[in-house]
Protein backbone atom coordinates (compact mmCIF):
# COMPACT_ATOMS: atom_id res chain seq x y z
CA UNK A 1 0.00 0.00 0.00
CA UNK A 2 2.83 2.54 1.25
CA UNK A 3 4.62 1.81 -2.17
CA UNK A 4 2.01 1.52 -4.35
CA UNK A 5 1.79 5.47 -2.58
CA UNK A 6 5.20 6.16 -3.17
CA UNK A 7 4.76 5.36 -6.53
CA UNK A 8 2.06 7.35 -7.32
CA UNK A 9 3.48 10.30 -5.78
CA UNK A 10 6.76 10.11 -7.51
CA UNK A 11 5.06 9.89 -10.99
CA UNK A 12 3.14 12.93 -10.16
CA UNK A 13 5.96 14.74 -9.33
CA UNK A 14 7.96 13.95 -12.45
CA UNK A 15 5.10 14.49 -14.55
CA UNK A 16 5.08 18.02 -12.84
CA UNK A 17 8.46 18.53 -13.27
CA UNK A 18 8.56 17.34 -17.07
CA UNK A 19 5.48 19.89 -17.69
CA UNK A 20 7.39 23.11 -15.90
CA UNK A 21 10.55 22.27 -17.15
CA UNK A 22 12.58 21.56 -14.06
CA UNK A 23 14.40 19.17 -14.44
CA UNK A 24 14.60 17.21 -10.99
CA UNK A 25 15.99 20.46 -9.39
CA UNK A 26 15.98 19.03 -5.87
CA UNK A 27 17.66 16.06 -6.83
CA UNK A 28 20.26 16.01 -4.60
CA UNK A 29 20.07 17.79 -1.54
CA UNK A 30 22.90 16.42 0.51
CA UNK A 31 22.73 19.25 3.13
CA UNK A 32 24.22 18.77 6.52
CA UNK A 33 22.36 20.49 9.67
CA UNK A 34 25.19 22.20 11.93
CA UNK A 35 24.96 20.81 15.15
CA UNK A 36 25.41 23.41 17.21
CA UNK A 37 23.96 26.19 15.25
CA UNK A 38 22.16 27.61 17.92
CA UNK A 39 24.76 27.43 21.08
CA UNK A 40 25.13 30.91 21.02
CA UNK A 41 21.88 31.39 22.90
CA UNK A 42 20.67 31.66 26.73
CA UNK A 43 18.56 29.86 28.52
CA UNK A 44 19.20 27.40 31.56
CA UNK A 45 20.24 24.72 28.95
CA UNK A 46 22.96 26.32 27.94
CA UNK A 47 24.35 27.58 31.26
CA UNK A 48 24.12 23.97 32.68
CA UNK A 49 27.89 22.30 33.27
CA UNK A 50 27.89 20.10 29.88
CA UNK A 51 29.12 17.40 31.50
CA UNK A 52 26.18 17.02 34.01
CA UNK A 53 23.49 17.57 31.21
CA UNK A 54 24.82 14.83 29.01
CA UNK A 55 25.06 12.81 31.41
CA UNK A 56 21.41 13.48 33.26
CA UNK A 57 19.55 13.60 30.04
CA UNK A 58 21.37 10.65 28.87
CA UNK A 59 20.32 8.80 31.71
CA UNK A 60 16.39 10.64 31.52
CA UNK A 61 16.50 9.30 27.72
CA UNK A 62 17.20 5.77 28.83
CA UNK A 63 14.52 5.93 31.07
CA UNK A 64 12.57 6.95 29.11
CA UNK A 65 13.43 4.20 26.05
CA UNK A 66 11.90 1.88 29.00
CA UNK A 67 8.35 3.20 29.12
CA UNK A 68 5.67 0.97 27.97
CA UNK A 69 2.19 2.62 28.47
CA UNK A 70 1.16 5.28 26.21
CA UNK A 71 0.16 8.03 28.48
CA UNK A 72 3.53 8.04 29.89
CA UNK A 73 5.32 8.03 26.92
CA UNK A 74 2.84 11.14 26.08
CA UNK A 75 4.04 13.07 29.10
CA UNK A 76 7.38 12.05 28.10
CA UNK A 77 7.13 14.42 24.58
CA UNK A 78 5.31 16.99 26.66
CA UNK A 79 8.06 17.22 29.02
CA UNK A 80 9.96 17.07 25.79
CA UNK A 81 8.56 19.71 23.56
CA UNK A 82 8.76 22.29 27.26
CA UNK A 83 12.68 21.39 27.25
CA UNK A 84 12.79 22.50 23.90
CA UNK A 85 10.88 25.55 24.56
CA UNK A 86 13.40 26.09 27.60
CA UNK A 87 16.12 26.31 25.75
CA UNK A 88 15.23 28.54 23.28
CA UNK A 89 15.87 26.22 20.03
CA UNK A 90 13.31 27.38 17.03
CA UNK A 91 11.36 24.94 15.75
CA UNK A 92 12.29 24.01 12.51
CA UNK A 93 15.42 22.56 14.13
CA UNK A 94 12.87 20.24 16.05
CA UNK A 95 10.58 19.97 13.24
CA UNK A 96 13.91 18.25 10.76
CA UNK A 97 14.36 15.66 13.36
CA UNK A 98 10.81 14.62 13.48
CA UNK A 99 10.42 14.45 10.20
CA UNK A 100 13.85 12.40 9.50
CA UNK A 101 12.46 9.53 11.31
CA UNK A 102 9.04 9.68 9.55
CA UNK A 103 10.05 6.91 7.45
CA UNK A 104 11.10 4.34 9.50
CA UNK A 105 8.38 5.20 12.15
CA UNK A 106 5.90 5.36 9.33
CA UNK A 107 6.34 2.02 7.95
CA UNK A 108 5.61 0.53 11.97
CA UNK A 109 2.40 2.69 11.63
CA UNK A 110 1.31 0.56 8.53
CA UNK A 111 2.95 -2.16 9.02
CA UNK A 112 2.38 -3.58 12.63
CA UNK A 113 -1.23 -3.51 12.68
CA UNK A 114 -1.67 -5.69 9.42
CA UNK A 115 1.47 -8.44 10.98
CA UNK A 116 0.97 -8.80 14.82
CA UNK A 117 -0.01 -11.73 15.67
CA UNK A 118 -3.76 -12.01 17.25
CA UNK A 119 -3.76 -12.39 20.57
CA UNK A 120 -6.60 -12.88 22.57
CA UNK A 121 -9.08 -9.75 23.63
CA UNK A 122 -7.52 -7.59 20.45
CA UNK A 123 -9.51 -5.39 18.61
CA UNK A 124 -9.69 -6.45 14.88
CA UNK A 125 -10.75 -4.27 12.46
CA UNK A 126 -11.37 -5.08 8.80
CA UNK A 127 -11.70 -2.94 5.59
CA UNK A 128 -13.14 -3.96 2.84
CA UNK A 129 -10.65 -4.21 -0.12
CA UNK A 130 -7.48 -5.45 2.46
CA UNK A 131 -7.39 -9.32 3.19
CA UNK A 132 -5.78 -9.08 6.50
CA UNK A 133 -7.60 -8.06 9.86
CA UNK A 134 -6.63 -4.24 11.07
CA UNK A 135 -5.47 -4.96 14.45
CA UNK A 136 -5.66 -2.08 16.86
CA UNK A 137 -3.63 -3.57 19.61
CA UNK A 138 -0.93 -3.15 16.98
CA UNK A 139 -1.74 0.09 16.07
CA UNK A 140 -1.24 0.77 19.99
CA UNK A 141 1.79 -0.53 19.96
CA UNK A 142 3.07 1.45 16.85
CA UNK A 143 1.92 4.45 18.36
CA UNK A 144 3.50 3.59 21.53
CA UNK A 145 7.47 3.74 20.22
CA UNK A 146 6.67 6.64 17.80
CA UNK A 147 5.99 8.84 21.06
CA UNK A 148 8.92 7.35 23.02
CA UNK A 149 10.90 7.92 19.79
CA UNK A 150 9.64 11.44 19.19
CA UNK A 151 10.64 12.23 22.84
CA UNK A 152 13.83 11.17 23.13
CA UNK A 153 14.88 12.67 19.18
CA UNK A 154 13.08 16.14 20.65
CA UNK A 155 14.77 16.01 23.62
CA UNK A 156 18.49 15.91 21.74
CA UNK A 157 18.35 19.10 20.50
CA UNK A 158 18.56 21.25 24.07
CA UNK A 159 21.88 18.29 24.87
CA UNK A 160 23.84 19.51 21.85
CA UNK A 161 22.38 22.60 20.40
CA UNK A 162 23.54 24.20 23.84
CA UNK A 163 27.21 24.64 23.77
CA UNK A 164 29.50 24.44 21.16
CA UNK A 165 30.39 21.12 19.81
CA UNK A 166 34.22 21.21 20.72
CA UNK A 167 32.92 22.08 24.67
CA UNK A 168 30.30 19.01 24.23
CA UNK A 169 33.64 16.75 23.10
CA UNK A 170 35.66 17.76 26.12
CA UNK A 171 32.52 17.06 28.50
CA UNK A 172 32.57 13.47 26.72
CA UNK A 173 36.37 13.22 27.76
CA UNK A 174 35.85 14.10 31.50
CA UNK A 175 33.09 11.77 31.42
CA UNK A 176 35.82 8.92 30.29
CA UNK A 177 35.20 8.72 26.64
CA UNK A 178 38.59 7.80 25.54
CA UNK A 179 40.70 10.86 23.48
CA UNK A 180 40.73 8.68 20.41
CA UNK A 181 37.26 8.44 20.09
CA UNK A 182 37.14 11.87 21.25
CA UNK A 183 39.12 12.92 18.85
CA UNK A 184 37.63 11.16 15.75
CA UNK A 185 34.39 12.81 16.29
CA UNK A 186 35.67 16.04 15.73
CA UNK A 187 37.96 15.53 12.62
CA UNK A 188 34.76 13.23 11.24
CA UNK A 189 32.45 15.85 11.83
CA UNK A 190 34.82 18.20 10.16
CA UNK A 191 35.22 16.11 7.55
CA UNK A 192 31.77 15.61 6.71
CA UNK A 193 31.34 19.29 5.46
CA UNK A 194 34.71 18.83 3.84
CA UNK A 195 33.56 15.91 2.14
CA UNK A 196 29.89 16.99 1.35
CA UNK A 197 31.88 19.73 -0.28
CA UNK A 198 33.73 17.25 -2.30
CA UNK A 199 31.16 15.33 -3.42
CA UNK A 200 28.82 18.07 -4.05
CA UNK A 201 31.74 19.53 -6.89
CA UNK A 202 32.52 15.94 -8.08
CA UNK A 203 28.81 15.32 -8.95
CA UNK A 204 28.10 18.78 -10.33
CA UNK A 205 30.84 17.94 -12.86
CA UNK A 206 29.43 14.73 -13.51
CA UNK A 207 26.50 16.13 -14.32
CA UNK A 208 27.58 18.67 -16.19
CA UNK A 209 28.85 16.44 -18.33
CA UNK A 210 25.87 14.83 -19.11
CA UNK A 211 24.95 11.99 -16.32
CA UNK A 212 22.11 11.36 -14.71
CA UNK A 213 20.68 8.87 -12.98
CA UNK A 214 19.08 6.34 -14.46
CA UNK A 215 18.20 2.89 -13.57
CA UNK A 216 20.84 0.72 -15.17
CA UNK A 217 24.02 -0.38 -14.49
CA UNK A 218 26.09 2.29 -16.02
CA UNK A 219 24.92 4.52 -13.43
CA UNK A 220 26.02 2.28 -10.48
CA UNK A 221 29.44 1.76 -12.27
CA UNK A 222 29.19 5.28 -12.32
CA UNK A 223 28.29 5.98 -8.95
CA UNK A 224 31.10 3.32 -7.77
CA UNK A 225 33.28 5.09 -9.18
CA UNK A 226 32.53 8.31 -7.71
CA UNK A 227 32.47 6.85 -4.36
CA UNK A 228 36.18 5.40 -4.67
CA UNK A 229 37.01 8.65 -6.06
CA UNK A 230 35.43 10.00 -2.86
CA UNK A 231 37.38 8.34 -0.81
CA UNK A 232 40.81 8.80 -3.10
CA UNK A 233 40.82 12.45 -2.84
CA UNK A 234 39.34 12.63 0.74
CA UNK A 235 42.09 10.27 1.72
CA UNK A 236 44.57 12.14 0.22
CA UNK A 237 43.44 15.28 1.74
CA UNK A 238 43.57 14.03 5.25
CA UNK A 239 46.98 12.15 4.50
CA UNK A 240 48.46 16.00 3.53
CA UNK A 241 46.28 17.56 6.65
CA UNK A 242 47.90 14.99 8.99
CA UNK A 243 51.40 15.01 7.78
CA UNK A 244 50.89 19.16 8.42
CA UNK A 245 50.16 18.56 11.67
CA UNK A 246 52.71 16.16 12.52
CA UNK A 247 55.44 18.50 11.22
CA UNK A 248 54.11 21.11 13.25
CA UNK A 249 54.37 19.21 16.39
CA UNK A 250 51.14 17.03 16.93
CA UNK A 251 51.98 14.10 19.71
CA UNK A 252 48.04 12.19 19.43
CA UNK A 253 46.35 14.89 21.38
CA UNK A 254 45.11 18.37 20.85
CA UNK A 255 45.60 20.55 24.21
CA UNK A 256 43.18 22.17 25.65
CA UNK A 257 42.34 23.51 29.44
CA UNK A 258 38.94 23.56 29.61
CA UNK A 259 37.69 24.00 33.11
CA UNK A 260 34.28 23.05 34.13
CA UNK A 261 32.86 24.25 36.97
CA UNK A 262 29.64 22.22 38.28
CA UNK A 263 27.72 24.69 40.76
CA UNK A 264 25.27 23.47 42.93
CA UNK A 265 22.29 24.85 40.36
CA UNK A 266 23.76 22.44 37.91
CA UNK A 267 23.76 19.31 39.94
CA UNK A 268 20.11 19.71 41.27
CA UNK A 269 18.74 20.38 37.52
CA UNK A 270 20.29 16.87 36.31
CA UNK A 271 19.34 15.42 39.54
CA UNK A 272 15.47 17.00 38.93
CA UNK A 273 16.10 15.53 35.05
CA UNK A 274 16.80 12.03 36.51
CA UNK A 275 14.40 12.05 39.39
CA UNK A 276 11.77 12.84 36.39
CA UNK A 277 12.76 10.07 34.59
CA UNK A 278 12.51 7.46 37.46
CA UNK A 279 9.11 9.32 38.34
CA UNK A 280 7.59 8.78 34.75
CA UNK A 281 9.31 4.57 34.94
CA UNK A 282 7.86 3.97 38.28
CA UNK A 283 4.01 5.49 37.51
CA UNK A 284 4.51 3.31 34.29
CA UNK A 285 5.37 -0.20 35.89
CA UNK A 286 3.60 0.26 38.93
CA UNK A 287 0.36 0.29 36.60
CA UNK A 288 -1.05 3.72 38.07
CA UNK A 289 -3.67 5.86 36.12
CA UNK A 290 -3.61 3.60 33.18
CA UNK A 291 -5.45 1.88 30.04
CA UNK A 292 -3.26 1.73 27.52
CA UNK B 1 17.65 0.93 8.20
CA UNK B 2 18.40 2.32 11.60
CA UNK B 3 16.13 1.30 14.68
CA UNK B 4 14.37 4.29 16.20
CA UNK B 5 14.41 4.26 20.24
CA UNK B 6 11.55 3.08 22.23
CA UNK B 7 11.33 -0.06 19.67
CA UNK B 8 13.73 -2.87 22.04
CA UNK B 9 13.47 -3.93 25.27
CA UNK B 10 15.49 -2.36 28.22
CA UNK B 11 17.55 -5.77 28.33
CA UNK B 12 18.77 -6.05 24.86
CA UNK B 13 19.30 -1.94 24.65
CA UNK B 14 21.59 -2.28 27.62
CA UNK B 15 23.23 -5.37 26.60
CA UNK B 16 24.18 -4.21 22.91
CA UNK B 17 25.76 -1.08 24.72
CA UNK B 18 27.26 -3.28 26.92
CA UNK B 19 28.73 -5.06 24.02
CA UNK B 20 29.59 -2.21 21.61
CA UNK B 21 31.50 -0.47 24.82
CA UNK B 22 33.82 -3.65 24.81
CA UNK B 23 34.09 -4.16 20.71
CA UNK B 24 34.81 -0.27 20.50
CA UNK B 25 37.35 -0.75 23.56
CA UNK B 26 39.40 -3.29 21.64
CA UNK B 27 39.05 -1.77 18.05
CA UNK B 28 40.64 1.46 20.08
CA UNK B 29 43.57 -0.96 21.17
CA UNK B 30 43.60 -2.82 17.54
CA UNK B 31 44.06 0.96 15.81
CA UNK B 32 47.37 2.88 15.71
CA UNK B 33 47.41 6.59 15.94
CA UNK B 34 49.04 6.58 12.05
CA UNK B 35 46.15 5.38 11.27
CA UNK B 36 43.23 7.74 12.42
CA UNK B 37 43.20 9.74 9.47
CA UNK B 38 41.73 6.72 7.44
CA UNK B 39 38.96 5.37 9.75
CA UNK B 40 38.30 9.67 10.21
CA UNK B 41 37.97 9.23 6.30
CA UNK B 42 35.96 6.34 6.48
CA UNK B 43 33.75 7.51 8.88
CA UNK B 44 33.06 10.95 7.26
CA UNK B 45 32.41 9.35 3.76
CA UNK B 46 29.76 6.44 5.43
CA UNK B 47 28.10 9.31 7.01
CA UNK B 48 28.14 11.33 3.50
CA UNK B 49 27.48 7.86 1.38
CA UNK B 50 24.33 6.99 3.22
CA UNK B 51 22.81 10.97 1.76
CA UNK B 52 23.50 9.62 -1.79
CA UNK B 53 20.38 8.19 -3.48
CA UNK B 54 20.55 5.92 -5.99
CA UNK B 55 17.68 4.99 -8.20
CA UNK B 56 15.58 1.88 -8.09
CA UNK B 57 12.74 1.86 -10.37
CA UNK B 58 10.31 4.39 -9.05
CA UNK B 59 11.71 5.48 -5.87
CA UNK B 60 15.48 5.87 -4.34
CA UNK B 61 17.36 4.00 -1.95
CA UNK B 62 20.10 5.06 -0.31
CA UNK B 63 23.18 3.17 1.10
CA UNK B 64 24.59 1.91 3.96
CA UNK B 65 27.54 0.50 2.80
CA UNK B 66 29.30 -1.53 5.96
CA UNK B 67 30.54 -3.77 3.87
CA UNK B 68 32.54 -1.51 2.47
CA UNK B 69 33.73 -0.25 5.34
CA UNK B 70 34.28 -3.42 6.54
CA UNK B 71 36.46 -3.93 3.72
CA UNK B 72 38.52 -0.67 3.78
CA UNK B 73 39.13 -0.72 8.07
CA UNK B 74 39.41 -4.40 8.75
CA UNK B 75 39.54 -4.34 12.34
CA UNK B 76 39.48 -1.07 13.26
CA UNK B 77 35.71 -1.12 11.08
CA UNK B 78 33.56 -1.11 14.38
CA UNK B 79 34.85 2.06 15.64
CA UNK B 80 33.36 3.43 12.32
CA UNK B 81 30.52 2.61 12.57
CA UNK B 82 29.58 2.84 15.99
CA UNK B 83 30.92 6.98 15.09
CA UNK B 84 29.14 7.24 12.01
CA UNK B 85 26.46 5.91 13.43
CA UNK B 86 26.40 8.21 16.15
CA UNK B 87 26.72 11.25 13.62
CA UNK B 88 23.92 9.72 11.86
CA UNK B 89 21.52 9.40 15.01
CA UNK B 90 22.92 13.18 16.40
CA UNK B 91 22.81 14.79 13.37
CA UNK B 92 19.77 13.23 11.22
CA UNK B 93 17.97 11.54 14.06
CA UNK B 94 18.43 8.18 12.01
CA UNK B 95 18.50 5.89 14.66
CA UNK B 96 17.86 6.55 18.12
CA UNK B 97 20.50 7.59 20.62
CA UNK B 98 19.44 4.75 22.57
CA UNK B 99 19.34 2.76 20.09
CA UNK B 100 22.88 2.94 19.28
CA UNK B 101 24.66 0.12 20.71
CA UNK B 102 21.98 -2.44 18.95
CA UNK B 103 22.76 -0.34 15.67
CA UNK B 104 26.04 -0.40 16.14
CA UNK B 105 26.35 -4.42 16.78
CA UNK B 106 23.78 -4.64 13.62
CA UNK B 107 25.92 -3.21 11.22
CA UNK B 108 29.32 -3.13 12.97
CA UNK B 109 29.55 -7.53 13.26
CA UNK B 110 28.56 -7.81 9.69
CA UNK B 111 31.38 -4.90 8.61
CA UNK B 112 34.64 -7.25 10.98
CA UNK B 113 32.89 -10.51 9.41
CA UNK B 114 32.84 -8.74 5.72
CA UNK B 115 36.23 -7.25 6.41
CA UNK B 116 37.95 -10.50 7.46
CA UNK B 117 36.48 -12.22 4.47
CA UNK B 118 37.82 -9.94 2.63
CA UNK B 119 41.38 -10.04 3.92
CA UNK B 120 40.88 -14.26 3.10
CA UNK B 121 39.38 -13.49 -0.28
CA UNK B 122 41.24 -10.45 -2.19
CA UNK B 123 44.22 -12.34 -3.62
CA UNK B 124 46.02 -10.18 -5.46
CA UNK B 125 44.54 -9.81 -8.70
CA UNK B 126 41.95 -7.48 -10.16
CA UNK B 127 39.52 -9.59 -10.68
CA UNK B 128 39.75 -11.55 -6.87
CA UNK B 129 39.63 -8.26 -5.98
CA UNK B 130 36.77 -7.42 -7.29
CA UNK B 131 34.67 -11.08 -6.64
CA UNK B 132 35.52 -10.55 -2.81
CA UNK B 133 34.50 -7.16 -2.79
CA UNK B 134 31.11 -7.61 -4.38
CA UNK B 135 30.57 -10.63 -2.07
CA UNK B 136 31.38 -8.53 1.35
CA UNK B 137 28.93 -5.67 -0.51
CA UNK B 138 26.09 -8.18 -0.48
CA UNK B 139 26.85 -9.89 2.83
CA UNK B 140 27.40 -6.47 4.54
CA UNK B 141 24.04 -5.49 3.93
CA UNK B 142 22.35 -9.00 3.65
CA UNK B 143 23.65 -9.80 7.17
CA UNK B 144 22.67 -6.21 8.70
CA UNK B 145 19.37 -6.60 7.57
CA UNK B 146 19.62 -10.29 9.33
CA UNK B 147 20.60 -8.99 12.69
CA UNK B 148 17.82 -5.59 12.65
CA UNK B 149 15.27 -8.84 12.02
CA UNK B 150 16.83 -10.36 14.86
CA UNK B 151 16.96 -7.13 17.57
CA UNK B 152 13.09 -6.44 16.29
CA UNK B 153 12.11 -9.74 17.28
CA UNK B 154 13.20 -9.67 20.75
CA UNK B 155 11.06 -6.94 21.26
CA UNK B 156 8.16 -9.85 21.05
CA UNK B 157 6.99 -11.38 18.20
CA UNK B 158 4.84 -8.40 17.37
CA UNK B 159 7.45 -7.48 15.25
CA UNK B 160 8.11 -10.03 13.07
CA UNK B 161 6.51 -9.10 10.18
CA UNK B 162 8.22 -6.25 10.34
CA UNK B 163 11.52 -7.57 10.36
CA UNK B 164 10.38 -10.03 7.61
CA UNK B 165 9.69 -7.54 5.34
CA UNK B 166 12.20 -5.45 6.04
CA UNK B 167 14.39 -8.71 4.94
CA UNK B 168 12.30 -9.04 1.66
CA UNK B 169 12.74 -5.22 0.74
CA UNK B 170 16.09 -5.34 1.69
CA UNK B 171 16.92 -7.74 -1.51
CA UNK B 172 17.48 -5.51 -4.11
CA UNK B 173 19.34 -2.96 -1.61
CA UNK B 174 22.18 -5.44 -0.98
CA UNK B 175 22.68 -6.35 -4.56
CA UNK B 176 23.05 -2.92 -5.43
CA UNK B 177 25.58 -2.61 -2.77
CA UNK B 178 26.96 -5.57 -4.30
CA UNK B 179 27.69 -3.92 -7.85
CA UNK B 180 28.61 -0.62 -5.75
CA UNK B 181 30.84 -2.46 -3.70
CA UNK B 182 32.55 -4.09 -6.93
CA UNK B 183 33.12 -0.67 -8.75
CA UNK B 184 34.76 0.71 -5.58
CA UNK B 185 36.87 -2.14 -5.37
CA UNK B 186 37.71 -2.19 -8.90
CA UNK B 187 38.29 1.76 -8.80
CA UNK B 188 40.85 1.09 -5.79
CA UNK B 189 42.51 -1.05 -6.90
CA UNK B 190 43.52 0.72 -10.09
CA UNK B 191 43.84 3.94 -8.28
CA UNK B 192 45.06 4.03 -5.05
CA UNK B 193 45.87 -0.42 -4.07
CA UNK B 194 47.00 0.94 -0.54
CA UNK B 195 43.56 1.63 0.74
CA UNK B 196 43.03 -1.86 0.47
CA UNK B 197 46.07 -3.18 2.26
Amino acid sequence: MAIVAIIIRRLLKAARDRKAGHHHRHEHDWSVPVIDACSDLDSVFHKWDPRLKIFSILVYCFLVAALTKIIWAFCALIISLAAVKLAKIPFRNTKRRLMAMFGFLGMFLVIMPLTVPTQPGDLLLFFQPIPVPFNVRGLLVAIRIILKAFAIALIMEPLLNTAPLPVTIQALRHLRVPDMICQMILLSHRYIFVFLNEANRMYTGMRVRGFRQKTNLATLHTMGNFLGMLFVSSFNRTQRVYEAMLSRGYNGTFPVYTDFFARPKDWLFGIAWILLGTGLLLLDRTGAFIIW
Amino acid sequence: MHISDGVLPVSITIGTFAATIALTAVGVRKTKAESLPKVAVVTSAFFVASLIHLPLGPTSVHLSLPGLVGVLLGPSAYISIVLGLALQSLLFQFGGITALGANSIMMGIPALMVGWLFKQLKGTTLKSHAIAGALCGFLGTILSVGFLAALLYTGGEDFLGVGKIAFVASLPVSIIEAIIANFTVIFLFKVKPELLK
